[in-house]
């Protein structure tokens, strides 16, 4: 099917693996392999944000990367409103770049220096040829105002702006050719509380207003738990959980992800919590451990966890786990310690 | 009793642009044995702050142009080099941000440690190894005599970052400033890292000075809390106090503005509006008259702009620097 399904998700990922090749030797043969992305599926909707969350090297900016196409993937299928882009060649794909756009962590070396403000809103614009001349003036102008910055500032260049505003040109431009998907990288993570609040503000306003799908992917619970709808989990290149927030929140079913919520500082100092803090480092993805990645780490491994590689079962509707100590149809009580 | 009083702090750095009021007239002391946050946004002066305490303000681009930094009763700001150098890493020492560009990636991490308590202590090194040896257990490194001949290339950055704690506690210092010790790392990593500070604190029974912007991070670890804005300290409170009645309204407005992950689940479903700042931090080269939150201040007046506000006490040991106080307590109530 090569026809734009308006009832079919506005991104859809089945199986999606990168693997970067590690070179060595004198004749710099692949040695080996850093399976950043292994196997990875979900689907975000119109109006939906999914959120992507874990701790560096877990494969989420790589997700991110890949489903923009901005890297090729080394397997699996990536489906935008239904049309199969995975082989898609960079000229093929060109007509559907517009349906998916993207936010940079940081949009200052994201951004030509050289140009002023307004031709970098502009640009996709004239890119897709949807707006030239006075029309394009008019429409930059628009989407300035939409997302805060008044029209004036058009005229100055990226370094006269703050870094809030900076990220407010970053969605602005992302916003011009009226795109299905965002894909939003740790958005706010290098802006200060009081801008972060603006900005996320923005994006749920935005979000609502055109109907659009976030993959938002971020190291920050507290900042998944607000702007998201469903939430994708992940460890060493793996979704380990992936559900809706409420139930992310409340019945985290995965020991990791109950490891990462009770890890995050609460801001309140009368709550003091009973932690589960995790010993040692995330592996290297170039050398996962077998069965379960997450087995080393775990309190509550047995000894299949090494052995077994866990499949992402439903174990409740809309609730996947990757677990084998969570089987179908699991209550969500708290498992026995085993170290 | 007070280690470390810090009065009337300036710091200023010269650029070509004008003088740049880093830290504005600050002012807090440290008990012994207690843990003191200071907390604000990026360029609130509090990084500044801790390295002025250190005096390592780089002479050629700026310097302390006015206060005192008394630290067991002796004070800083007048010593020379050579005796600030027997201070730093002994009885004051610190810890940073990023553990890979703050240790030598060509020295291994066991010289490193002894170095500081060679030069400190004046043992042998060999002595000084041993207790090397004992640092990294006392932080918790797995097998650390093999680790002694690693470099920090070998390490994680969790693992950096104890090593670094190893160095600046070598030497029993009296205070320890952390400077956003566990920005760098990843959560289940940093919850470590909190975890491990929390317990050595216990252990060493030196005061810590824990300069970060998160505000979940002075919740867990602090005692009391140093609030900054624009270089100047805006509210000081017990932990307790600031969170349940922030008097300032930039501490309020802080607390309004960050996502919570404890927020009850209606409310997460609905996806309600954070509150926000409008604005942003004002530009310190230009002396500011008045209180430097008023142009983002929904309480501000005529004179908010003009005078510099007192600090005003609530209730003992919590003040905050306003003129509005008043009315900002009966909007809470």
């Amino acid at each position: 099917m090569n026809q734009h399904d308006p009832n079919a998700p506005s991104l859809e990922v089945t199986n999606l693996v990168k693997h970067f090749p590690i070179l060595g030797g004198f004749l710099q043969r692949q040695v080996g392999a850093v399976r950043a992305v292994d196997g990875v599926s979900f689907s975000v909707r119109r109006g939906e944000t999914l959120g992507v969350v874990g701790e560096s090297g877990c494969g989420k900016s790589t997700v991110g990367k890949t489903v923009l196409k901005l890297l090729e993937p080394t397997s699996g299928e990536i489906r935008l409103g239904g049309i199969d882009v995975t082989k898609f060649s960079p000229g093929q794909m060109w007509d559907h770049r517009r349906r998916i756009q993207t936010v940079f962590q940081d949009p200052y070396s994201s951004m030509n220096p050289r140009l002023k403000a307004g031709a970098i809103v502009g640009e996709p614009l004239q890119n897709f040829g949807i707006a030239s001349g006075s029309d394009l003036d008019d429409r930059v102008a628009q989407l300035f105002r939409r997302v805060g910055l008044r029209p004036e500032n058009m005229k100055k260049f990226t370094h006269e702006f703050s870094g809030g505003q900076r990220q407010r040109l970053g969605i602005a431009k992302a916003l011009s050719v009226n795109p299905d998907v965002i894909v939003a990288d740790e958005p706010v993570s290098a802006l200060d509380v009081s801008v972060q609040a603006q900005v996320l503000n923005l994006m749920i306003d935005l979000q609502e207003e055109y109907q659009l799908a976030y993959l938002f992917i971020s190291h920050d619970l507290a900042v998944m738990r607000h702007i998201s709808h469903r939430i994708a989990v992940m460890y060493l290149g793996r979704i380990v959980e992936i559900t809706d927030k409420r139930t992310l929140f409340t019945r985290p079913m995965h020991p990791y992800t109950e490891a990462l919520l009770s890890a995050a500082p609460i801001p309140d100092p009368k709550k003091k919590r009973e932690r589960l803090i995790i010993q040692g480092d995330v592996p290297s993805p170039s050398k996962p451990p077998p069965g379960c990645h997450f087995h080393t780490r775990c309190p509550f491994a047995i000894g299949a966890c090494k052995e077994i590689d866990p499949p992402l079962l439903e174990i409740a509707p809309g609730h996947h786990v990757a677990c084998i100590r969570r089987p179908v149809g699991a209550a969500p009580e708290p498992l026995t310690r085993t170290n | 009793m007070s280690i470390l009083q810090v009065k009337d702090l300036k710091t200023q750095f010269f650029t070509q642009d004008g003088i740049v009021r880093a830290v504005d007239g600050v002012s807090f002391n440290v008990d012994v044995g207690e843990t003191l946050a200071v907390v604000g946004e990026s360029g609130c002066g509090k990084s500044v702050t801790a390295l002025s305490i250190l005096r390592l303000i780089q002479k050629e681009t700026g310097r302390i142009v006015d206060g005192s930094i008394k630290f067991n009763g002796r004070e800083l700001t007048t010593l020379s080099e050579e005796e600030m150098r027997a201070i730093r890493g002994h009885e004051i020492s610190m810890i940073f941000q990023e553990p890979m560009t703050s240790l030598n990636p060509v020295l291994t991490i066991g010289t490193q440690i002894a170095e500081n308590v060679v030069r400190h202590k004046g043992v042998s090194w060999q002595k000084a190894r041993d207790r090397a040896c004992e640092m990294l257990e006392l932080v918790r490194i797995a097998d650390p005599i093999r680790r002694l001949d690693e470099y920090p290339h070998q390490m994680s950055g969790g693992m950096r970052q104890r090593v670094m704690i190893a160095i600046a506690l070598s030497c029993d210092p009296k205070v320890l400033i952390a400077d956003e010790p566990t920005t760098a790392l990843d959560v289940t990593i940093q919850a470590q890292i909190l975890d491990l500070m929390i317990e050595l604190k216990e252990k060493i029974h030196a005061a810590i000075v824990m300069i970060t912007h998160d505000l979940g991070v002075v919740a867990e670890t602090a005692q009391r809390v140093v609030v900054m804005y624009a270089g100047r300290k805006v509210e000081e409170a017990s932990v307790e106090d600031l969170f349940e009645n922030p008097m300032h309204p930039y501490t309020r407005g802080l607390m309004k503005a960050i996502p919570r992950l404890d927020m009850d689940a209606e409310a997460a479903d609905k996806r309600i509006r954070l509150q926000e700042i409008e604005g942003m931090v004002p530009a310190l080269i230009d002396p500011i008259p008045g209180c430097a939150f008023a142009p983002r201040c929904p309480f501000a007046t005529e004179r908010c702009r003009t005078q510099l506000p007192p600090f005003v006490e609530s209730t003992a040991g919590h003040i905050a620097a306003c003129w509005e106080v008043e009315r900002v307590r009966e909007l809470a109530a």
